[in-house]
């Protein structure tokens, strides 16, 4: 951090004077010089997370970790209905381990409906567990003949290949991007955009992970889907952000001070990153309120990700992967000064 | 600038509301009860089991047999193969060691409205194995929904096996004119190094006998030997169809099963995301793009009207590419992570004309004309808006390659696909090339065309100050 104090010292110019010159007199919002507080946030967050992690450990949905499959069959008619979101909480209070519900139609003809429940992580369900699920379902709807099925304990069907597999698909992605960052950006140090914008990724990625600890949620495929989509999201933020710089650092001049090009740059973008995130916002909010309407749980636990990670795309676009860039830079800056 | 003719923005506009309107609701026609489909519309797209459902089956060894771990992770990874094979990418597939089941989940067929499991649960769980047997002694005959015969079933000599499907290296579905010009289709087969030498002892030894070829219980063809096969090729002819063919050589490519299988249970599974996950998303989708819509317009003016056709094709066209509007591309199945990807991208396309519409306001506002703001505002919006674009088509790529049917990282982690992940790959792909075509193309042509239209050459429409004229 002490070149820190070297940047604020080259910046001759005050505050007015640079709005007054880059921005016809609007204000310039001083994102670099604010970087300790956004980073202690995001650390912060993160620590927060971490120590969660720690209490809660992580839930892993049934296709990573594995875990017990108990079939139930029972009948339902119109005298008797079953609604399947209300069996599915009733089931759920009955343990603590979380749990999936599917709900089939037997074709084989032997006992109309079934529900299987699956335990995540939980591979051998104790017997009495089973029978007191069975009890309990047999008390609570005694006119649906609620019988035990079947029990299977199965492997994760999304296990540690899988995500070996995860992260190679990441890794390769992430070399090329920042190869194409790399090519694109070479005017304002490419190499250094393309890992300050995948850094800003990772952050991303971190912060969504938080939220599924301190929530609590488990990790399934929607946690996957949400991740890709905020990858995406964040990527696009972070390049159009550097595409502004670029093209202010040509209007500035070269002897600028990085600090201030990438302020001006990103206040002039400012308004497109706050119309776009609310727009987006709006959708997936759209989403989540009809998720609630239909009380439809799984997509709600899509969508609330979904908005944070938003959130957190935009946030990181400007208030981490700039910053850094603009760190690295000048510290190249003052490399070549020393020799 | 370039001035683009006024007409121009009508008739795009026109087809692009035209184009959306049958890629979003189909066209199809009735005769009777009979729904005849032109184009494909949102209601044929073929939904992964989490939004609409499938088929879940449980298979257990046959005959009480005790499957040791290794066979039925082979048994797993075989099925799985054979699922890739016919297309289905986003299916669940567990094994349970202790009491040696296997329970697949898998969604419902394309095309098809009365879905039939029990020929999709047969088809995955049949033990493919390919058996080369002396004479053709049957047991019994069925007829097929041909009219042909099917014998079932080796017995006497035919009952000893002479070679299994282990000995095929590669099998293939070839076609050819017979003597008549009729097409015929065949399998042919590429037999290993031990394959190849077996094959030549069994076409010494039953040199112009009958050796005849079986896929599990059925006899699919009984040559008689002509001569002795040292080159480790044969051919099984049986009167296919280029479908029946095509399958059978996938089948025995994907390799038979170490024990056979018979179904536990198996049954229709509703939507893993709930009962009205599409009704609501559907909902949603509706009111979402009403507020988009209000939001550009009002902050827009004009460009966000534009955008908001624009935005209109960008959906047509990425529903299009979904549900099999052009034949050229199979419909796909659609899974949550999909219409993620396709938030994503519609997205990314109000993000293109926000860019743009921003630019133009910035450049009204410094004080340029019209012409010269629409100008400068389009030019340096670009770079942005395709480098944006250009990152997330890498990753979108990348993704698609790795979790799809092409598999390039199969090689260190084995033949799998995650249909979920392909699935946004794909329509993230598809989305972000239409935003290239509607928010970038149409979408500035349009905007030219109609800064030409007289009582709309307004600054204020374009984003500038209201006072201004």
């Amino acid at each position: 951090m002490k070149n820190d104090v070297q940047t604020k010292t080259d910046v001759k110019m005050t505050e007015q004077e640079i709005s007054e010159k880059f921005n016809r007199g609007r204000k310039i919002i001083d994102f670099v010089g604010s970087k300790k507080i956004y980073f202690c946030v995001s650390l912060g967050i993160m620590l927060i997370g971490i120590i969660c992690n720690f209490i809660f450990g992580t839930t892993l949905d049934i296709q990573f970790s594995g875990g017990a499959t108990l079939t139930f069959s029972y009948t339902s008619d119109e005298e008797h209905p079953i609604d399947q979101n209300a069996l599915h909480d009733f089931i759920q209070e009955k343990t603590t381990d979380k749990i999936t519900t599917s709900f089939s139609e037997d074709l084989m003809g032997n006992t109309g409906k079934n529900v299987s429940v699956q335990f995540s992580g939980n591979d051998s369900i104790e017997t009495d567990i089973q029978k007191n699920l069975e009890k309990d379902l047999q008390t609570e709807y005694p006119d649906n003949n609620f019988i035990t099925l079947e029990a299977n304990s199965v492997d994760a069907s999304m296990g540690f290949s899988f995500l070996l597999k995860c992260l190679a698909a990441v890794a390769l992605a992430s070399v090329l991007m920042v190869l194409y960052v790399t090519i694109r950006f070479k005017k304002i140090g490419g190499l250094s955009a393309g890992v300050m914008a995948l850094v800003a990724l990772f952050h991303d990625v971190a912060m969504i992970y938080f939220l599924y600890v301190i929530f609590q949620m488990p990790i399934d495929s929607n946690f996957i889907a949400v991740v890709l989509m905020i990858l995406g999201y964040s990527l696009n933020d972070t390049i159009v952000i550097y595409d502004r710089v670029r093209e202010e650092k040509k209007l500035i001049g070269r002897r600028a001070d990085v600090g201030t090009v990438f302020n001006v740059a990103t206040t002039k973008t400012l308004k497109r990153t706050i119309m776009t995130s609310v727009t987006t916002l709006t959708a997936i909010l759209t989403v989540y309120v009809l998720a609630t309407i239909f009380n439809i749980s799984s997509v709600k636990g899509f969508a609330l990700p979904m908005m944070i990670g938003v959130v957190s795309g935009c946030y990181s676009s400007i208030c981490i992967a700039g910053p850094l860039w603009v760190m690295w830079q000048n510290r190249k800056a003052k490399k070549k000064a020393a020799k | 600038m370039k001035r683009v003719p006024k007409p121009v923005f009508f008739i795009v506009a026109l087809l692009i509301l035209a184009f959306s309107f049958t890629a979003i609701f189909g066209v199809s026609y009735y005769t009777g009860d009979n729904k005849n489909t032109v184009l494909k519309g949102i209601g044929d797209i073929r939904w992964g089991i989490d939004i609409r459902g499938g088929v879940e089956a449980t298979f257990k060894p046959a005959n009480n047999y005790d499957a040791t771990d290794e066979q039925l992770e082979s048994a797993k990874s075989i099925i799985e193969l054979r699922m890739i094979s016919q297309g289905i990418t986003d299916y669940e597939l567990y094994a349970d060691r202790n009491s040696d089941r296997i329970i697949v989940r898998f969604p419902w067929k394309s095309d098809e409205t009365e879905f039939n499991a029990v020929n999709a649960i047969e088809e995955i769980s049949s033990t493919a194995n390919l058996t080369f047997r002396p004479g053709k002694s049957y047991e019994s005959t069925d007829v097929g929904s041909d009219g042909e015969y099917i014998y079932k079933t080796p017995t006497g000599d035919t009952a000893t096996v002479l070679m299994d499907g282990s000995a095929v290296e590669n099998a293939e579905a070839q076609y050819y004119q017979d003597d008549s010009g009729k097409a015929q289709y065949v399998v042919s087969l590429t037999l290993n190094e031990e394959g190849a030498k077996t094959f030549e002892e069994i076409t010494t030894t039953y040199l112009n006998q009958t050796v005849s070829i079986w896929m599990d219980d059925i006899m699919l063809s009984a040559p008689t030997v002509q001569a002795t096969i040292t080159d480790g090729k044969a051919q099984i002819s049986g009167s296919f169809t280029a479908k029946e063919a095509t399958e059978l050589a996938q089948k025995i490519n994907a390799g038979a099963l170490p024990f056979q299988l018979e179904t536990a249970n198996y049954g229709n599974i509703s939507a893993t995301l709930g009962e009205n996950a599409l009704t609501a998303m559907a909902y949603a989708a509706v009111v979402a793009f009403i507020l988009i819509a209000l939001i550009m317009i009002i902050f827009y003016r004009l460009p966000g009207f534009i955008a908001i056709i624009a935005l209109i094709g960008q959906m047509g066209l990425t529903v299009a590419a979904v549900s099999g509007y052009f034949p050229a591309f199979p419909s796909f199945t659609m899974t949550l992570p999909g219409i993620a990807g396709m938030i994503l991208s519609i997205g990314m396309g109000v993000d293109c004309n926000v860019i743009t519409a921003e630019r133009i306001k910035e450049e009204l506002r410094g004080g340029r004309t019209l012409d010269g703001a629409l100008d400068k505002g389009s030019k340096s919006s670009l770079s942005a808006i395709i480098d944006g674009n250009m990152t997330v088509v890498i990753v979108s790529i990348i993704l698609m390659l790795v979790f799809g049917p092409s598999n390039i990282l199969s090689f260190i982690f084995g033949e799998s696909t995650t249909g979920t992940i392909y699935a946004f790959g794909y329509t993230l792909l598809v989305g972000v090339i239409s935003n290239f075509i509607m928010g970038i193309f149409f979408s500035r042509l349009m905007l030219r065309s109609i800064a030409g239209i007289k009582p709309l050459r307004k600054n204020w429409l374009f984003g500038g100050a209201k006072n201004e004229k």
